[in-house]
């Protein structure tokens, strides 16, 4: 990065500060060195970028990414999940444990920074594995992982069954003020399960998962947060009393934050509708209360981060009757879009909807980025805030093309990003 | 002080102790080290008394420190191995206490697995019982000895700032030298990782800390606790190299406390968990093996405190409760 970048003529969305204003930035070294309210024309840069009035915000960061790397690398590797972050305007994300080995060691851990360095596009944090091989009975180096550069430790798609076990993990891990995500889920209720449980799953003649299967959870979780004073991160949460649950325990002092899954704000339980694989997620779709629940959450700011919960399956997991798929769908590159759509269809600020995908989870990991801030890595993404496009899933740069948008119609398009100042995406 | 009349039966716990009591086994202490240290070690003081040492849990060092204690005392010592004997045949604990008491003894020392069960015991038997570690519980002759060896390098314990690192939950030897050495007016700090640290510990009179070099911060003295092998295996403690990593004794932590802050620890150890070798080892710091000295010379002064106070033991209870 030689010389200085200024882009101007944008509308610039900053969460971080409230900041909706025309204007522009200035980009030296890597980093956002000026911010200018007004201007609308460069100066003195060495490369002048005209962003017509489109939107500019902090690239996203997106707390819940699968690759399939390492031991899947036919699903996704952090190579294209990388490009696949780039054309969806995200710019920092964080992998899940749950990879083949399981990222329970200094060295997996170590492994992911290096590789993602070389290969990926944009900037990648390993979690660490909270137990050992994930198996809910022994935890793992918290500390040592820790000091590797885990972001954050969750024992990702494998809930903590044992109680005690993650009473002394979320204890152990108080120790270093880690974060501790946990998705709440009750393996003996949602074992098995395609959809949300209720009226629809029983037309379809499916198995559901009972949203008791995450509240039972969800509550154990936020109890065993306030004796231990762990910092909780409830992933993923998809339901109306989910939402109260974090936010009746957060009042009450626990330290507790919570994401949704951008699905989760988009679809409900009929959009699996004619037995699509694709829309066979965890947590599944939910019903309409709830949907507008979370949606009401976001408004209010309730929510700390929306994640992609990217997790790329291949045509033969997914091509199968629906009680034999895979779960998982694809969504680093349309996380904005689907978050754009939703704030024009259901009236969200803007500002209210970018936050969970910028300061917020940026916050809770304690990164300088997912800010325009004098000083912050110049992360960035240009975007038109209400383009229509339709999704094709042969479109989409990830390896795998499991996509519940696919056919679907999104407003909200990514038109550029930048990672560290430099171009990484650029919409032909 | 030497005309204090020690007012316990029993020595179950440092709770209940005062400062005189403590004081009083502390002088008397001192002057058997000087016995100790001398080439006829003998002194007459428990001469026809009985001391029956009852270990339901093993042990080397606590036992043959009060085996070695009692024979210089002049006492005839036994001691019942436990491991073999009626009880493994089925016997209840209070059965073996009652069988023991009708031999007679005038001092028991036990030791025993469970919370509470040396205390138990002492109701049921006539002669003065010493607590030689019961459970997680108590260690009370272990805090005397390590007071003893801290008064004797510094003097005045008072004032003193010291830190207790590692596996406090589990401890009898981390609780019974908090109220020790509250009792003697030290600051006393617990180090340890969450797992580790007793829930309450912080209304115990100590401070809690979870890092070691903000814990050990103008320290005087570092106690170092024994970590047992199987906490390791990933319910306290993911594995000993993380354990050493972040609470293991080494000479950069140490560099946190006082210049010169001595180091102990009540044995036996884990070098390379717990404690660098080359600081369990240190010449002028380390108090380790001196605290095993001590700990002949404090079980003197309880045993012959104790005796003393003991009232004249007439015929055994005739079908005492059991």
């Amino acid at each position: 990065m030689t010389g200085r970048t200024a882009i101007y003529n944008a509308r610039l969305l900053d969460p971080a500060s409230g900041l909706d204003a025309n204007g522009g930035i200035l980009i030296e070294n890597g980093l956002i060195t000026d911010i200018g309210v007004g201007i609308t024309k460069a100066t003195t840069a060495d490369v002048k970028i005209d962003a017509k009035g489109k939107a500019l915000a902090p690239g996203l960061i997106d707390l819940r990414v699968k690759t399939g790397e390492p031991g899947a690398e036919n699903k996704e590797t952090l190579e294209t999940a990388g490009d696949a972050a780039a054309a969806g305007g995200v710019t920092t994300f964080i992998v899940m444990p749950d990879t083949d080995p399981v990222l329970d060691s200094v060295a997996l851990v170590d492994f992911i920074k290096r590789r993602a360095d070389s290969v990926a596009k944009v900037k990648v944090l390993p979690t660490g594995g909270l137990t050992i091989d994930l198996d809910g009975a022994k935890m793992s180096e918290i500390g040592l992982i820790k000091q590797a550069g885990a972001a954050f430790f969750t024992n990702g798609d494998n809930p903590v069954e044992d109680a005690g076990v993650l009473r002394r993990a979320m204890s152990y891990a108080a120790s270093f003020d880690v974060l501790v995500a946990s998705r709440p889920d009750t393996p003996s209720l949602s074992k098995n399960t395609v959809m949300n449980a209720g009226a629809f799953a029983a037309r379809l003649g499916l198995r559901g998962a009972p949203p008791e299967a995450e509240w039972i959870a969800l509550e154990r979780d936020l109890m065993l947060a306030e004796t231990t004073g762990v910092r909780l991160l409830a992933d993923c949460i998809s339901t109306a009393r989910s939402l109260a649950a974090v936010e009746r325990a957060r009042e009450a002092g626990v330290k507790v934050s919570c994401s949704v899954a951008a699905y989760s704000l988009f679809f409900n339980e009929l959009d699996v509708g004619d037995y699509l694989t694709y829309c066979k997620v965890q947590p599944p779709f939910r019903i309409e209360t709830d949907r507008m629940a979370l949606i009401d959450g976001l408004k209010r700011g309730a929510i700390d981060a929306v994640v992609s919960a990217h997790d790329p399956q291949p045509t033969e997991n997914k091509r199968l009757p629906i009680a034999d798929a895979s779960y998982g769908a694809v969504g680093l590159e349309t996380l904005l879009s689907a978050l754009l759509s939703i704030a024009i269809r259901e009236d969200v600020p803007l500002l209210a909807a970018l936050k969970p995908v910028t300061s917020g989870p940026a916050d809770l990991l304690g990164l300088p980025q997912g800010r325009l801030a004098k000083g912050a890595p110049a992360d960035l993404v240009l975007f038109d805030p209400a383009a229509p496009w339709a999704c094709d899933r042969d479109d989409l740069s990830s390896r795998s093309k499991n996509s519940p948008f696919d056919g679907r119609k999104l407003e909200g398009r990514v038109l550029r990003t930048w990672v560290n100042g430099a171009t990484v995406f650029e919409r032909g | 002080m030497a005309d204090y009349a020690f007012p316990h039966r029993h020595l179950l716990g440092i709770e209940g102790l005062n400062r005189l009591d403590i004081e009083t086994l502390l002088e008397l202490g001192d002057r058997y080290v000087e016995l100790n240290r001398s080439r006829v070690k003998h002194a007459n003081v428990l001469a026809g008394q009985t001391l029956v040492n009852l270990f339901f849990e093993n042990s080397t060092r606590t036992q043959g420190s009060f085996e070695i204690a009692g024979r210089r005392l002049g006492a005839d010592v036994v001691t019942m191995p436990i491991a073999t004997s009626s009880v493994k045949k089925g016997e209840t604990l209070i059965d073996t206490a009652m069988t023991l008491n009708a031999m007679r003894p005038d001092l028991l020392v036990i030791r025993h697995g469970s919370s509470g069960a040396v205390k138990l015991l002492s109701r049921k038997v006539d002669c003065a019982v010493v607590n030689a570690g019961d459970g997680t519980h108590e260690h009370p002759t272990q805090a005397l000895l390590d007071a003893l060896t801290i008064r004797r390098r510094v003097g005045d314990i008072s004032g003193m700032k010291i830190a207790i690192c590692g596996d406090i939950l589990h401890s009898r030897v981390a609780r019974s030298n908090v109220a020790c050495l509250n009792v003697l007016g030290a600051e006393v700090r617990l180090i340890a990782p969450r797992t580790l640290t007793p829930p309450g510990a912080a209304e115990w009179g100590a401070k809690v800390f979870t890092d070691m070099r903000e814990g050990l911060k103008g320290c005087d003295v570092v106690m170092m606790l024994r970590l047992q092998q199987e906490r390791m295996d990933g319910a306290y403690l993911p594995s000993a190299r993380e354990f050493f990593h972040f609470w293991g004794l080494d000479e950069e932590k140490l560099s946190h406390a006082n210049p010169g802050a001595f180091v102990m620890h009540p044995g036996p150890m884990n070098r390379g968990v717990e404690i660098e070798s080359g600081i369990a080892d240190h010449k002028t710091r380390s108090l380790i093996t001196e605290q095993v000295e001590m700990g002949v010379a404090i079980r003197m002064a309880v045993l012959e405190t104790l005796a003393k106070n003991a009232p004249e033991i007439g015929a055994p209870k005739a079908g005492a409760k059991r």
